[in-house]
């Protein structure tokens, strides 16, 4: 097997061999029992370790940052290491915790003073981006803006890869924007129907499908208003671990209009900024957060980009999205991120099925059954 | 707290049973984990959460294979209902790459073991023997995507296939007599001279990823 071939992951060193490679080997059009060999090792392979599973739980680490939760076990090496780990705890909890508490406070209370009447646009966006700024600051997170003239001035769509409900604050911390988000419960919630009080946002429930024409419709309305503010989209749908970009729903891609891309990358020495919904309640992670080292990220403004003329809508989100990760330094999936909660659908396997078939009929015709 | 330098005990026992490195014991253990969602046994079930293996036409001889009796090397046949890590490593273990320091005798046994696995992977039935509705079976699975092959296809191509295994097992045979099935002795001969060693492997690393503090 070339070396080119094999893709170095956690567990396992898959074999990326192509089907066509692997089965053919000795003669086309005949079938072979060692076909089967194929398809179980890849079965094997795919139980050991998949590509898409490893998207939705926290990065693994090569060297540990002294939270306890990025380490999965706990082995004592040394009592140099411990007593380091200990003085973070404690640096963290007795010291960060209440300082950042304090200041979420103040920022709340501070911004609440201003006057409830005037929603003026300036005011409201500046008192959006102050929030988001004291927001920001309260994670304590140096993060670095790169090419802040590919901003977008006047109206289209932001489009960025979705890691936490923090990138929403971070984004809002450098400009404004309007939103698009799924309707949430509890304290999220609450933190969105506020905001929706200073701008127009668009929310909707994921399951419903009326309300996705509903969601294309406003949108498209959105940004013909040049007035209005740059809408923010998030194509994954879900939170992805900042490893890998998955795909982008084609539906904010179909609308028209500029894209603006943007690319972020959470520094996972700090803290880990993923948000696993389906693990931690929104006040966990939110604990979780405030009791890392801190939130270091970077993020870069890409040129904007505009669908072709014979381009489709899924072959534009792709090179939208090839883009954004080869700036960000991740890894791209064909995967969709509904994966997190919904199984594979059956087109995929038939994909697969099919081009096997192809190798061993050759043009539909039946090859002559040998065994090889 | 890193990566630890004393192993279990039991670590230890499975290591040298199944051919495993400790780091790629503890790697498989969380993925056991993750499948099994931090319960101790993995049932049928569970491997529906993997999307990588939705796309696999023999996925459910794969998943039967963790689940069968004989693979698990227990004296007793049939299928198990659920299984433990122990199980999980056994099943693992038959994808293990071959080792430079084998000698000609467990290279032997390497092979016949891997060889067995595919074996049981087509005989369904556990009666010791492939027959040719077993064989078909499997060229059925694996074709089935294609909408444009009749099952007639699948059938001929398992037929010829069948003929051509008789011919290297029994040699000529008269027009009276019936080949009952391939057995595994037969199914050996088959894979004489072949090499399977580098299609049966998936290439386990032995990469440490928890720090060091010296």
């Amino acid at each position: 097997m070339a070396p080119e071939n094999l893709i170095s992951t956690g567990i396992i060193q898959r074999d990326e061999t192509p089907m066509e490679k692997e089965v053919v080997g000795r003669c086309r059009g005949c079938f072979s029992l060692a076909d089967v060999m194929y398809f179980s090792k890849k079965g094997c392979e795919a139980v050991a370790e998949d590509e898409v599973t490893r998207r939705f739980s926290s990065e693994e680490l090569l060297s540990w940052n002294l939270l306890s939760r990025t380490n999965a076990n706990l082995h004592h090496v040394s009592w140099k290491l411990a007593a380091v780990w200990v003085t973070g705890i404690l640096i963290r909890y007795c010291l960060l915790l209440p300082f950042r508490i304090l200041l979420l406070m103040l920022a709340t209370t501070v911004v609440g003073q201003f006057p409830n009447g005037r929603v003026k646009g300036w005011l409201s966006n500046q008192v959006q981006m102050i929030c988001a700024t004291l927001g920001v600051r309260c994670l304590s997170g140096p993060v670095h803006f790169h090419n802040r003239e590919n901003k977008p001035q006047e109206g289209g769509i932001c489009v960025a890869n979705h890691t936490s409900p923090l990138d929403v604050l971070i984004l809002a911390s450098d400009g404004c924007y309007s939103l698009v988000g799924q309707v949430h419960g509890g304290l999220m919630g609450l933190i969105q129907k506020s905001c929706m009080q200073t701008s127009q946002h668009v929310l909707f429930e994921r399951s419903e499908m009326k309300d996705r024409h509903l969601v294309r419709k406003k949108i498209r309305e959105h940004i013909a208003d040049k007035a209005k503010l740059p809408i923010l989209i998030f194509p994954e749908g879900t939170c992805i671990n900042n490893t890998s970009v998955m795909m982008f729903k084609k539906g904010s891609f179909e609308v028209g209009g500029t894209i603006h891309p943007v690319a972020i990358k959470y520094d996972p020495r700090f803290g880990d900024a993923f948000w696993n919904s389906t693990k931690h309640s929104i006040m966990t992670y939110a604990f979780n957060v405030l009791t890392s080292w801190a939130i270091v990220c970077n993020v870069w403004y890409l040129p904007p980009m505009v669908k072709e003329e014979e381009e489709d809508a899924v072959h534009f989100a792709d090179r939208v999205k090839a883009v954004i990760a080869a700036r960000a330094g991740m890894s791209v999936l064909p995967w969709d991120g509904g994966l997190k909660r919904k199984k594979v659908k059956e087109s995929f396997k038939e994909e697969q099925q099919k081009r096997y078939c192809q190798i061993v009929i050759e043009n539909g015709s039946v090859g002559n059954g040998n065994v090889c | 707290m890193g990566s630890a330098h004393s192993v279990p005990a039991e670590m230890r026992e499975l290591a040298d049973r199944t051919g495993f490195t400790s780091e790629q014991i503890e790697h498989l253990h969380r993925r056991f984990k993750q499948l099994s969602q931090d319960q101790l046994t993995i049932r049928k079930e569970n491997f529906d959460s993997i999307p990588d293996l939705e796309f696999n036409p023999i996925r459910g001889k794969i998943v039967h294979a963790f689940f069968d009796k004989r693979n698990l090397r227990q004296e007793s046949d049939g299928l198990a209902d659920e299984i433990n890590f122990e199980d999980f490593l056994t099943i693992m273990s038959y994808f293990r790459p071959i080792e430079m320091n084998m000698d000609e005798e467990q290279l032997e046994r390497f092979r016949k073991e891997k060889l067995k696995f595919l074996f049981h992977m087509y005989d369904s039935d556990h009666d010791g023997k492939i027959t040719l509705q077993e064989y078909r079976n499997v060229v059925e699975e694996l074709l089935s995507g294609n909408p444009h092959l009749e099952k007639e296809s699948a059938r001929s191509i398992a037929d010829g296939a069948m003929m051509e295994a008789a011919s290297i097992c029994v040699g000529q045979m008269g027009p009276d007599q019936v080949y009952e099935g391939i057995t595994f002795e037969d199914f050996l001969k088959m894979w004489q001279g072949i090499d399977i060693e580098t299609k049966m492997h998936v290439r386990f690393l032995n990469v440490d990823t928890i720090a060091h503090c010296y």
